[in-house]
């Protein structure tokens, strides 16, 4: 992915970017609002990394330009500021998702994968498929190898946001924010425990397991290993 | 003095004071003409009555009974009218009267006509003085005149007197209304007085110094009263940054503390890989900790001002509720825990959706930890009378009476969580949550276990929920 991160604090860009290159991406750095922009305006990128408080030019305010010139490359902000407001106004702006300072990494990365996938398969589809799982989204019936599956509505949830990033590494954070609109870190392994019910009905009386655990990362729903 | 001088109180009880004048002055002044003029209608009614009179005497008893009719009336019997006459035959012989003769300005008209009288003309007993007099002159058949004249003296002495009533009132309205102002201002600079003293001894520290109040619900107390209201809020907005930077001092410094030390210890000789991965992982997760205690801190801190910029909207606590409910069940079955979830279907609140789903997951997570392996915990939703009652209970070992109120105490933890795992500010974020929803949070024996209690006001439903 050729990446554009906007971020002035020179030794955490040059960490992260460190880390990115080590994935196999190519990050552009910009070190002000200014230099983001024009970067980001004349450039080709697959995501904007965009810190929200910079110096010349503010992150929201990049996006907001951006959106006007018709620009749609997804944006992940990068924020201090992590009242709830504070990530209402930076989606507000045109923003794609928004991240609270200090993150780990790996939830970075993994939010990286699942907006560029989504900028790409912009065609809605009647239907989501992973292998012989499949969720009918206009009769919102689930079946695997032809038989048919009862879900919780959450469950049901659970399991379209991940057939919709198969193949992609979806964080605890990710699932409390998407299923279930949370945006808190429960203490509890909550999240874990949903997912083992998800799986024991996907799962449990098919051959080939198809949602795995990430350790220490997250999970995946896959055909592969 | 000088500061007196200054107040707008006093510049605007001098402005009124000319205000009036001038208002006062204006109505005083138009009653001293018609008064003057009504005494000019009653003189000229009473001189042209008067010579009416004297005229008909004439007409029934000639020249010698109006003569005598003059003479038995005296030299001026009539001394509250002040009117003096004059007789005179044909020739210009003075027949009768007060006047000693005749002014050559009285011409026998029978018009009232203000006529100068010298003063050689008045007898000195009356002791009246010249001027001009209003007077009728007239003539009879025989050729004898006759002049009636009033003295203006009477008129002066009630003009005089008039007038003088006049400046008396109007002085008195001035005075009143400098005395009145200057009072006033006085007053309203002893009240912004208070003002100042309070504001001074804030500045030199004493934050805990307000207003006074009168107690006259006044516009001056309306100001104390916003005013001591905004210091509150300023003092606990301070007090909340006092108590984070303390707690963040104390809560942060052991964790950070434990991290060095680890790191200190890997650096001292060099290790395999294995060992140097073993300690970053480790360190990672001490830093896990020590950002979620941070972060707790500082929400506590925010709801606990009551500075909270976030949204508060009409919610489902039923639908959120009911949420997390079946959210914790699986977690704690597969534990070996119970919870019971019962909750009364539509009950709409004001609030914050992440703020109460946090404090549910807390009351929820916290009994999950201190209850123990086989606890029972139920998470309810009900009306309680006018409000609603959103509880979690358990039966686990509870929390002595006597400690139940040091908890909901900002950042007092028993001693039994500090050893347990999590940050162990759940509660106290609880709480300041509460706060920030004017809720009531309450904690309760359950014999045994733990109820902790939120008491809600109760909204309407709106369809959307």
């Amino acid at each position: 992915m050729h990446l554009l991160l906007i971020e002035d604090d020179r030794e955490a860009a040059a960490w992260l970017i460190k880390g990115l290159q080590a994935m196999g991406h190519v990050v552009d750095h910009a070190a002000d609002g200014e230099d983001g922009l024009h970067l980001a305006l004349t450039g080709d990128y697959d995501v904007l990394i965009v810190d929200r408080m910079l110096p010349k030019r503010d992150g929201l305010s990049i996006i907001r330009m951006l959106r006007a010139d018709g620009n749609l490359t997804p944006a992940l902000v990068l924020s201090a500021l992590g009242e709830v407001d504070d990530r209402v106004e930076g989606l507000r702006a045109g923003g794609d998702d928004y991240l609270v300072k200090p993150y780990a990494f790996d939830e970075l990365v993994a939010r990286l994968e699942v907006l560029t996938r989504r900028h790409k398969e912009q065609v809605p589809a009647t239907q989501l498929k992973v292998a012989d799982l499949i969720l009918d989204l206009t009769t919102h019936k689930v079946s695997r190898a032809g038989q048919i599956i009862r879900l919780q509505p959450k469950e049901q949830q659970l399991l379209e946001y991940l057939m919709r990033h198969q193949d992609q590494i979806v964080t605890r954070n990710m699932l409390l924010e998407h299923v279930w609109d949370f945006h808190f870190d429960p203490q509890t392994n909550v999240v874990d425990t949903q997912i083992s019910r998800l799986r024991s009905k996907i799962d449990k009386d098919f051959g080939m397991p198809l949602l795995h655990t990430i350790r220490g990362r997250g999970y995946r729903l896959s055909e592969n290993e | 003095m000088n500061r007196l001088l200054r107040t707008s109180a006093i510049r605007l009880s001098l402005r009124y004071a000319v205000l009036y004048m001038l208002v006062a002055g204006t109505g005083l002044a138009v009653l001293y003409w018609a008064t003057s003029r009504y005494v000019d209608a009653q003189i000229q009614a009473g001189l042209e009555h008067h010579v009416d009179s004297l005229k008909a005497l004439y007409e029934t008893e000639g020249s010698v009974g109006l003569m005598r009719a003059l003479e038995g009336r005296g030299l001026a019997d009539e001394p509250e009218n002040h009117r003096f006459v004059l007789y005179m035959d044909k020739s210009g012989g003075r027949l009768t009267g007060d006047l000693k003769s005749w002014p050559p300005e009285a011409q026998p008209d029978e018009q009232v006509r203000n006529i100068w009288i010298e003063d050689n003309l008045i007898p000195l007993a009356m002791e009246d003085h010249d001027g001009y007099w209003p007077s009728i002159a007239t003539s009879f058949p025989d050729g004898s005149r006759l002049l009636v004249a009033q003295s203006v003296r009477q008129a002066e002495d009630l003009q005089e007197f008039i007038l003088g009533t006049l400046f008396a009132t109007l002085g008195m309205i001035i005075s009143l209304t400098l005395v009145l102002g200057w009072r006033m201002g006085r007053q309203l600079l002893a009240r912004i007085d208070q003002v100042n003293t309070t504001a001074g001894k804030i500045l030199n520290g004493h934050l805990d110094k307000r207003i006074p109040l009168s107690g006259s619900n006044d516009e001056f107390d309306e100001l104390a009263q916003n005013l001591n209201t905004m210091l509150d809020h300023i003092n606990r907005l301070i007090h909340g940054m006092r108590q984070v930077t303390d707690n963040v001092a104390h809560d942060l410094r052991r964790p950070l503390t434990r991290l060095r030390n680890r790191l200190d210890v890997t650096l001292l000789e060099p290790r395999d890989p294995d060992t140097y991965r073993e300690s970053l992982e480790a360190t990672r997760n001490d830093i896990e900790e020590v950002l979620k205690t941070f972060n707790a801190l500082l929400e506590i801190a925010q709801a606990e001002s009551g500075h909270f910029r976030g949204e508060m909207e009409m919610l489902s606590l039923s639908a959120l509720a009911s949420q997390l409910g079946e959210m914790y069940a699986d977690l704690f079955e597969e534990q070996g825990q119970q919870l019971e979830v019962a909750i009364e279907p539509d009950i709409c609140i004001r609030g914050n959706r992440q703020l109460l789903a946090q404090s549910i997951s807390n009351l929820l997570e916290n009994a999950h930890k201190y209850a123990g392996a086989k606890a029972h915990m139920k998470l309810s939703l009900r009306h309680d009378q006018a409000m609603v009652l959103l509880s979690v209970s358990d039966n686990g070992p509870g929390i002595p009476k006597d400690r139940q109120q040091d908890v909901l105490q900002r950042y007092v933890r028993l001693d039994t969580a500090r050893s347990t795992h999590g940050n162990g500010l759940g509660l106290s974020l609880v709480s300041a949550i509460a706060k920030l929803h004017q809720a009531h949070l309450a904690l309760e024996d359950n014999e045994p276990g733990l109820i902790v209690s939120l008491r809600f006001t109760p909204m309407k439903c709106t369809s959307e929920q």
